[in-house]
């Protein structure tokens, strides 16, 4: 099967809010997929969806199990990463690397601890005691060294320096990704992560909004700066987004042709970041 | 059986008594020197010579009787411990499935390849079989305090130390008996450990007052809908006589896990294990 | 069905408890259980420690008297 994640139309409810609402979702192996969303439109409860940590309703199939039923299974598969400190505070690390080394079968002991080796975590400290990049760090030595096909990072490095982040996502693309494990991260911090994506996914409101692989986006997404001269016609082209810049006006098209569009002025990609708000502002506008 | 599930669920064990040494190791060590502090302090009050006399009279009450047989005496000094071990039991209890919800480690937890069913049943082992063991092993520690201490007393006062020999080794034997205790009250108690499992994994906050409310609160509705108290009658039943709890005599454990109460009770127990096994899906 | 209960804390909890519930009235009216306290024996607790020496006698076997001669003369001392 060449999709690791198989997911269509999730749907969630906490009370009266609705936290996904019919979320179809494809990742394929191999690719390293962002899923972006401003605070509350669903990354999390997606992402513990996936791993079974959270019941929804609809169709989903995770390394070709579902996650709802067979959990503990899956886990011999799926590593996760949440954005608070999980891991236990009042375990050692010591003592957490004996527990993940007693009950996963792929976890290989002398790679953690390679991994800790570089880091200055003390072992005989408790995970209380380290600051919250340590914490960061210790998992994803603990998850690295785990054989497993799919990494789900829920922002994973919220609240951490620009140093831990950078380090991070180092390790991660040259110590775990190997081109068949597949990767799964949600953040909110898009320019960090956007070098390294081959996927990405916008989410807003509990529904998707994006999903398209890194390489299509300069095809259908385009971002001109428009001379003040030529606004009219922009605006005959159904842009989705329109801000003002430096006394011109950028738009934002989607599905247009390059031909109508370079007429208008300095065409190019539009950021992840820009087209994030481009998305979202077009969802809010109808 | 597989190697790998063995050592799996030793992992388990080994992560509910570091994450409770306070209650597996901490409060027994307390009660123990406690007893010693006191027994210490009465045995300066008395008059030298009368605990000689004293400690010859029990010397020759225990010479050359079967340790099992005189085991019993010490099930008394056992009854401290065995009160803690039943107050320990309940804050575990309460607590087990509901702390790392609230500290959000479960998801860590639930994040490695464990079964729900593997998580309660490795929490229920803890308390029932590992926790126990501790106990037994801090009371044989005071034990061996105890015998050295009597040991020197007896020498100084020309008391015969193979009486004090057969007094150490019953005092041995009532470890035996205290674990066998223990674990066929649980036996006993287990719709109690299945019920407060249940609520420690059901509550969001203040499992110990889910757990006592609706208690209450489902035995009225039996007496309001069935107009019985079966609820009512089948608790009091389980818990008024202290003798459920401590076991005398070794013949006798056959017969107080072979009986119909105890295994109707092992039956019930499991259904609300079970609720508390699903329960165990909803993570926040 | 299997979801409705498994998918709510609130459903679960009942389902688990109407179960429980059903399964200690049942078994109640089957066995005609009112307060049914279970009395078990423990002779222990009856004993009387000033009669120590009885209990000692009834342990002992009546044939080893040399033990028995050895109590005897404890009481002289």
């Amino acid at each position: 099967m060449s999709n690791i994640v198989e997911a269509k139309s999730l749907r969630k409810n906490y009370g009266n809010f609705t936290a996904l609402d019919g979320v179809d979702l494809t990742v394929p192996r191999g690719a390293i997929s962002g899923l972006i969303g401003p605070n509350g439109a669903g990354k999390t409860t997606t992402l513990k969806a996936l791993i079974g940590l959270c019941d929804v309703d609809g169709e989903l199939s995770v390394a070709g199990r579902d996650p709802r039923i067979a959990r503990h299974k899956l886990m011999e598969d799926v590593c996760f990463v949440a954005d608070v400190g999980i891991l236990p505070k009042w375990l050692k690390v010591s003592q957490v690397i004996d527990y993940v080394e007693a009950v996963h079968p792929r976890f290989d002991r002398k790679k953690a601890e390679k991994f800790l080796s570089t880091t200055d975590i003390p072992k005989n400290k408790r995970i209380k005691d380290l600051s919250k990049g340590m914490v960061t760090q210790l998992h994803l030595s603990l998850v690295m060294a785990i054989e497993v096909q799919l990494l789900v990072l829920d922002e994973p490095t919220l609240g951490l320096d620009i140093i831990y982040r950078k380090e991070f996502y180092d390790r991660l693309l040259n110590d775990f990704y190997d081109g068949n494990r597949t990767i799964i991260i949600s953040t909110h911090q898009v320019e960090e992560i956007e070098a390294l994506l081959s996927h990405l996914v916008f989410i807003n409101k509990g529904k998707i909004v994006l999903d398209s692989l890194m390489s299509d986006l300069p095809d259908t997404y385009a971002e001109v700066i428009v001379d003040v001269d030529k606004v009219a016609q922009a605006d005959a082209l159904q842009p989705i987004y329109i801000r003002d810049l430096l006394g011109k006006k950028s738009y934002t098209f989607e599905s247009v042709p390059r031909e109508q569009l370079e007429v208008l002025g300095e065409l190019h990609t539009p950021s992840v970041a820009d087209l994030f708000v481009a998305k979202l502002k077009e969802e809010k506008n109808g | 059986m597989d190697k790998f599930a063995v050592l799996q669920f030793y992992g388990l064990l080994k992560r509910e008594v570091l994450e409770h040494k306070n209650l597996f190791i901490g409060a027994p060590t307390v009660v123990a020197l406690l007893i010693l502090v006191a027994t210490t302090w009465v045995a300066t009050q008395i008059d030298q010579n009368q605990l000689a006399e004293g400690l010859r009279y029990v010397s020759i009450l225990f010479d050359g009787l079967s340790p099992f047989d005189m085991a019993p005496f010490f099930m008394l000094v056992a009854i401290p411990f065995y009160l803690t071990l039943y107050v320990c039991s309940v804050i575990y209890l309460i607590n087990t499935l509901y702390q790392d919800r609230k500290e959000m480690s479960i998801l860590f937890w639930q994040s490695m390849p464990v079964s729900n069913f593997q998580t309660v049943l490795s929490k229920i082992v803890a308390i029932v079989l590992v926790a126990p063991i501790f106990y037994v092993l801090i009371i044989f520690a005071m034990y061996l305090i105890a015998m050295v201490w009597l040991t020197i007393l007896g020498i100084s006062n020309d008391v015969d130390l193979v009486g004090i020999g057969w007094m150490f080794l019953a005092a041995i034997a009532s470890l035996v008996l205290i674990y066998i205790s223990a674990f066929v009250t649980s036996l006993w108690l287990l719709p109690s450990i299945g019920w407060l499992l249940l609520f420690s994994a059901f509550a969001k906050k203040t499992p110990l007052l889910w757990a006592g409310g609706v208690f209450i609160l489902v035995g009225f509705l039996e007496d309001f809908v069935f107009g019985t108290q079966y609820l009512a009658n089948w608790v009091a039943s389980r818990t008024s006589d202290p003798n459920q709890y401590l076991i005398f005599e070794f013949q006798s454990v056959f017969e107080r896990i072979f009986n119909y109460d105890t295994l109707f009770g092992i039956v019930v127990g499991s259904i609300l294990i079970a609720g508390a096994v699903f329960m165990r899906r909803f993570t926040d | 069905m299997k979801d409705l209960i498994l998918r709510n804390r609130y459903t679960l909890l009942i389902v688990t408890l109407v179960v429980y519930m059903s399964v200690l009235v049942a078994e109640g009216m089957v066995t005609g259980r009112e307060v049914r306290a279970i009395e078990f024996e423990n002779p222990y607790f009856d004993m009387n420690f000033n009669e120590l020496e009885k209990f000692r006698e009834r342990r002992s076997n009546d044939d080893d008297d040399d033990i028995r001669a050895r109590f005897d003369d404890a009481g002289d001392v």
